[in-house]
């Protein structure tokens, strides 16, 4: 199995970032949902665009170690990638963007107050949450190998 | 995929349960720390509730699947790596309830503060930074990191 030979820091810290990506992810979520009944509270705003920030770091541990234990082991896959590496690659900058586009919704919120903006947040929001879910469960469980 | 697999995915879903949860609590706490009135210390405190069935389902699903994968790879009942991971997870768990706990309490003070006035007082302020109530819900995140640490590492295998 290919998971117990692996070097440890490469994997621990993908692992650790994705992790606390989905939590930071889930966090303004819920702040998103809470929101609903009062898109006007100021720092419900702001927690919400602070903890889309703080989700950047996490999600940079999960993207660049996963890149460096990809280029280590991309020969053994012998330029054929199972299918579990292609939906973690394409999950995984696919939420990118879905971040990237949920923060800038939440710095429209904060600056604006907007309700639309919030509503809008919390669908991008849900969507990462999914695209997180389904790369997790197909890198951990190996889908296509 | 096989049972192995299957049984790997279904813990390490169940590890994801247990970090996210806990790191979307930690967040809220830290938030909750930050805020200028109690109300907006109470709401924050509040919302860790919605965090906690995905805790729950972390720390039961890890350690139900962990002993299951444990049997099912063949893992000696010394297996040391495995006895060091069970006991962080008791560690973190433990510390975990404590530190649940001394939140809850002060949303409650925060509440009964946001009905008489919403001004933060001293005693709140002091309440939300509490060093040993911080320390313990730091060492639950460490337990936690721990855990993570040794079943990644499997020092000794």
């Amino acid at each position: 199995m290919i998971a117990f030979s692996r070097p440890f820091w490469p994997l621990f810290l993908h692992v650790l970032g994705a992790m606390t990506t989905v939590g930071a992810i889930l966090t303004a979520l819920l702040l998103l949902l809470a929101a609903w009944k009062r898109p006007d509270a100021v720092f419900l705003r702001r927690a919400t665009f602070t903890t889309l920030l703080a989700a950047i770091p996490f999600y940079a541990l999960l993207r660049v170690f996963g890149q460096v234990m990809y280029n280590r082991e991309k020969d053994a896959f012998g330029g054929n990638d199972p299918t579990w590496v292609g939906i973690g690659f394409i999950f995984a900058d696919a939420g990118a963007l879905v971040l990237l586009i949920t923060i800038g919704l939440a710095f429209w919120w904060l600056r604006s107050g907007k309700a639309i903006a919030a509503r809008i947040a919390t669908g991008t929001s849900s969507v990462l949450l999914v695209l997180l879910t389904i790369a997790m469960l197909a890198m951990s469980g190996k889908w296509g190998s | 995929m096989d049972k192995t697999q299957w049984l790997l995915m279904l813990h390490i879903a169940a590890a994801f349960c247990l970090v996210a949860g806990s790191t979307a609590a930690a967040i809220l706490n830290v938030l909750a720390i930050r805020s200028e009135k109690p109300s907006e210390a109470a709401f924050l405190l509040k919302l860790i509730k919605y965090a906690l069935p995905l805790i729950f389902a972390g720390v039961l699903g890890t350690l139900l699947f962990g002993i299951w994968l444990w049997h099912d790879l063949g893992f000696g009942i010394g297996t040391g790596w495995i006895w060091a991971a069970l006991v962080f997870w008791v560690l973190a768990s433990a510390l975990g309830g404590r530190g649940g706990r001394s939140q809850e309490h002060v949303r409650e003070a925060a509440e009964r503060e946001a009905a008489a006035g919403d001004t933060m007082s001293g005693e709140l302020r002091a309440m939300l930074r509490d060093p040993k109530a911080l320390a313990v819900n730091y060492a639950a995140g460490v337990a936690t990191i721990a855990v993570l640490v040794i079943m990644i590492w499997k020092p000794g295998s």
